[in-house]
């Protein structure tokens, strides 16, 4: 395989490309600084922490246990259990980022969010060697992220039933599906996806919160090899 | 909750989340790529986006269903991201708005 590079040029097209998902990455880190402040944390608080952990999942779900004294326990494992998925994006991108220096890639391990992992994954398997859509669309996803964060939390006021009448809620999932169709490559992944998907419905049934996407998407690792050593 | 507890407790969440962004390629580098590795992984992305989508979208209801499969349709006709997400989420709009 070809060594992956790092442009300019591509870090571009990454930022252009996920242009609709980082305007709904503002008006999420908005939802998130209001109900930040509803729960009386403060202003500094919630945008360092945008900054600083960028996963948004985790931080609404850390809300419920903002308090004095800190609940350490139910703190860290919440954050472990909703961002866990993060590991297996990591693990996915390894054989195509493996030809980087490995400074670069911890240091773009930073950014490495789904829309973004998502646009790379849908490049990669279109033949692209530049990570640069990796990074540029995850500044731009932190930008805006932030920013939304630091409206939201001094001064924006806005209700979640607003997005969701105009379907604004779906963005996100909306554009994980137009990435996901762009990696079908033949029968072999019919197979894996349903198991994937029928996996992770039943483990949201019966796991804690945030583990159905670790369990959904390792039993379709595990039948793709399966039907891929079959034929 | 106090400053230098807010402080802390950022920063441990933040470790935490990096070390699950970081984990994952570490890992992987750690260990010889065979080819049944390597397919596991191949699988292993869409597989994360399924695992994503299914429930999230079960979840949301019939309107998100129905978005979400006029996305992938446009998409797969026209491969333009931006018009099969207008497209789906106007509809989930309309249905919401009328049914």
């Amino acid at each position: 395989m070809e060594r992956a590079v790092i442009t300019w040029r591509g870090m571009g097209r990454g930022a252009r490309e996920l242009v609709a998902v980082g305007a709904y990455a503002f008006v999420f880190g908005v939802a998130f600084g209001i109900a930040a402040r509803n729960v009386g944390m403060e202003g500094w608080a919630a945008n360092l922490m945008s900054a600083a952990v960028f996963a948004g999942g985790s931080q609404f779900a850390v809300l419920e246990l903002w308090q004095s004294p800190v609940a350490w326990g139910p703190l860290l494992i919440a954050t472990l259990a909703v961002n866990g998925r993060h590991f297996l994006l990591g693990a996915s991108l390894y054989p195509w980022l493996r030809s980087l220096p490995a400074w670069q890639v911890y240091l773009a391990a930073v950014l490495l969010s789904e829309p973004n992992w998502a646009k790379a994954i849908e490049a990669e398997a279109r033949g692209e060697r530049d990570v640069g859509v990796l990074i540029g669309g995850g500044v731009l996803l932190w930008v805006a992220w932030v920013a939304g964060t630091i409206a939201g939390s001094g001064f924006i006021d806005l209700s979640p039933e607003h997005f969701r009448r105009f379907g604004l809620d779906l963005v996100f999932l909306a554009f994980l599906s137009c990435m996901l169709t762009g990696l079908r490559r033949g029968r072999s992944d019919d197979l894996a996806w349903l198991a994937a998907g029928i996996t992770a419905l039943a483990a949201m049934a019966i796991l804690p919160a945030g583990w159905h996407i670790l369990a959904g998407a390792v039993a379709g690792g595990l039948v793709g090899v399966v039907v891929d050593a079959r034929r | 909750m106090h400053d230098a507890d807010a402080f802390l407790a950022i920063s441990a969440m933040a470790v935490l989340t990096y070390a699950t962004r970081a984990g994952g390629f570490l890992l992987m580098s750690m260990v010889p790529l065979s080819p049944r590795l390597e397919a596991f992984l191949r699988h292993l992305s869409g597989s994360v986006l399924i695992a994503i989508i299914v429930p999230a979208a079960v979840t949301s209801g019939a309107a998100a269903i129905l978005a979400i499969l006029a996305a992938v349709l446009v998409m797969r006709r026209t491969r333009n991201a931006l018009l099969a997400m207008a497209v789906g989420i106007g509809l989930a709009a309309l249905l919401r708005a009328w049914v």
